[in-house]
């Protein structure tokens, strides 16, 4: 009889429900954690740098130009991640993507044409790194821990560790430059925008499109997809492929920047990407995680970063900090999913 | 929405043909016949000849090794086998992979594998099938609806398809596997061993289930070892030992106890 009449509610009566369990709703998922730990930060930066100076103009646009870098990355690994995988080569897709790019403006390609084979590049990197983890069935971290250090000694021949200054080549006014580089209303940097262009696009697709159901599901039980017909191989390696093309665009938005090829592009990235998927709530087995919740992650990582070299901590003990953020929010994942159920 | 409708078409249309031609009762749903699988040197299936009616509950009885799953592996397009044949509704079929099995509305639900447990229980009802809008973009309302309208249905009490599946217990969890293939028009479901962890009072739930898959028309396979829960629930009993099909009775026509000595004997009743 119960079970009739909880059938039968109507839309409203069960949308009342669930506004009666907002708080509830809200604190069991993981994501409230970093979004709370975020705001907490950002006050206390705000309080606590010398002169408020967090919340300074100066300061935000160098995090908005910077943010992405990191940003960008952790979006493809996180999504990544929660289909169960990891890439570590993406440390090295970074600088050949950024060599490539480079390569092919000093050879006078087409802007568009460049923009096109940079994108590819990752692109192939990440289907080779695709296929070779589905095919081999190794561990991903053993695979791309070997695809990393393959491209990096590639790039490290290929460009023998030196810079490569790009302005030479390029029209002050290049549309290159304005798109990855500009800033839009002589404000805010264009990177920047980039980053959140895409935060909605995964977002979208991993939260309500089927594919996205199919990373989770692949990453949650990989038996039970393949049982009911979903091709697990397929999503994973389209995963792998995401990566490599985020990793790429990346690249040349850092090169754009820095206004050079540097061979110590994308190092730590591996790691830092990982990073923050975690404490954006990404379980490390797959099946858990969600694009918001990364996308405050690496926000969270880069302020702790900036907040606490505007307060004058030393910035090479800076990583002491971030290490001891990354344990507490895999301790807090662990705690809050015994603690509600989910 | 349109795949479910033209399933549901496909559904009536393929039913309708054998109730005009042949009476129903003496077409079997499945009926395997002499089925020989060797592994290597190992007869693991002697000449078995397995059939499932229309509506009908089966117990599948047996010891570990006695060949159960692999009579299902076949009958579910896992393995071949390596003699014999396999008529579905009359028409003889060769289910060389599970797709096909599936196509025909054979489903196995497998305790530990059926379900992603950090997924709502929408998004697992319709894993892998999930209705959509456009461009591949989820049909939420429709799957939180008919998600909860198949668990309604099967007498299970859950409140909300967000929830999700790891805050189930391990009864409910079976439920929603068996919503899914109830959903989905499966017209035979394999259970394998579907009460073997659970506690009495959710095994009573999962024969319960069991129920109501008769009820609205589906044969159901109970693959157990446990003849005590076999008993409540089949209408007719396959025990298997060692390869060998022991017996193929009528619940009317045996006691729990017969049953019992038979799988303590091994003592074979049909003759090959």
């Amino acid at each position: 009889m119960v079970q009739r009449e909880a059938g039968n509610k109507t839309r409203g009566e069960r949308s009342a429900l669930s506004n009666d369990k907002f708080m509830v709703r809200f604190l069991s998922y993981r994501v409230s954690f970093t979004l709370i730990v975020f705001v907490v930060l950002l006050v206390f930066f705000g309080i606590f740098s010398a002169g408020h100076s967090f919340f300074g103009i100066a300061n935000l646009t160098a995090l908005a130009k910077l943010a992405p870098d990191l940003g960008i990355v952790a979006l493809g690994v996180g999504t990544l991640m929660i289909a169960g995988e990891f890439d570590l080569s993406v440390a090295s897709t970074i600088p050949l993507s950024s060599f490539v790019f480079t390569k092919l403006l000093g050879w006078g390609t087409p802007h568009a044409l460049i923009l096109v084979i940079t994108l590819l590049t990752g692109a192939i990197i990440g289907m080779s790194n695709g296929l070779l983890v589905v095919k081999t069935k190794l561990p991903s971290f053993i695979i791309t821990l070997g695809t990393m250090l393959f491209w990096r000694g590639i790039v490290y021949a290929a460009s023998r560790m030196s810079p490569i200054g790009i302005m030479a080549w390029l029209e002050p006014d290049a549309w290159l430059l304005k798109v990855f580089v500009g800033f839009i209303g002589g404000m805010v940097p264009v990177q920047f925008v980039w980053f959140l262009f895409f935060f909605a696009v995964l977002g979208v697709i991993v939260q309500l499109h089927r594919f996205g159901n199919w990373i989770y599901v692949t990453g949650d039980n990989q038996i039970a997809a393949r049982a009911m017909g979903i091709d697990t191989d397929m999503v994973k390696t389209v995963c792998y492929v995401i990566v490599g093309v985020l990793c790429s665009f990346m690249g040349m938005i850092q090169n754009l920047r820095i206004e050079s090829f540097a061979a110590n592009q994308g190092v730590g990235f591996e790691l830092r990407a990982i990073a923050s998927a975690v404490v954006g709530g990404t379980s490390l087995m797959g099946g858990i995680g969600s694009i918001p919740g990364i996308f405050l992650g690496t926000l969270t990582i880069q302020i702790i970063d900036n907040g606490l070299i505007l307060m004058g901590a030393p910035a090479f003990g800076i990583n002491a900090f971030i290490g001891g953020a990354i344990i507490i929010f895999a301790v807090l994942n662990v705690t809050v999913a015994r603690v509600t159920g989910k | 929405m349109s795949d479910k409708q033209a399933d549901a078409k496909e559904g009536t249309s393929a039913e309708k043909v054998p109730l005009v031609q042949v009476p129903l009762v003496q077409v079997p749903l499945v009926r395997m016949v002499d089925i020989d699988k060797w592994f290597g040197k190992v007869n693991a299936l002697q000449g078995i000849n397995f059939t499932v009616n229309h509506g009908e509950i089966v117990g599948l009885v047996g010891d570990n090794g006695a060949g159960k799953s692999t009579l299902i592996k076949i009958l579910s397009g896992f393995y071949p086998a390596d003699r014999g044949e396999i008529y579905f509704e009359g028409k003889k079929v060769n289910i060389s992979n599970p797709k096909l099995a599936k196509k025909l509305g054979i489903e196995t639900v497998y305790q530990e594998q059926a379900l992603a447990p950090h997924i709502s229980i929408a998004r697992n009802v319709f894993m892998g099938r999930e209705p959509t809008r456009f461009m591949g973009f989820m049909d939420r309302g429709m799957m939180d609806r008919e998600s909860m309208g198949a668990i309604t249905k099967l007498g299970l009490r859950i409140k909300d398809p967000e929830a999700m599946v790891e805050a189930l217990s391990g009864g409910q969890r079976q439920g929603v596997a068996i919503a899914r293939v109830l959903y989905f028009k499966a017209k035979l479901v394999v259970l394998d061993e579907p009460t073997i962890a659970l506690s009495v009072k959710e095994s009573q739930q999962v024969l319960d289930f069991m129920q109501q898959l008769k009820a609205e028309g589906i044969s159901v396979i109970f693959i157990t070892h446990n003849i005590f829960h076999a008993f409540q629930v089949a209408e007719r009993f396959f025990i298997l030992a060692r390869g060998e099909m022991l017996t193929d009775v009528r619940k009317e026509d045996t006691t729990i106890d017969h049953l019992i000595d038979l799988i303590v004997s091994g003592r074979r009743e049909i003759k090959s």
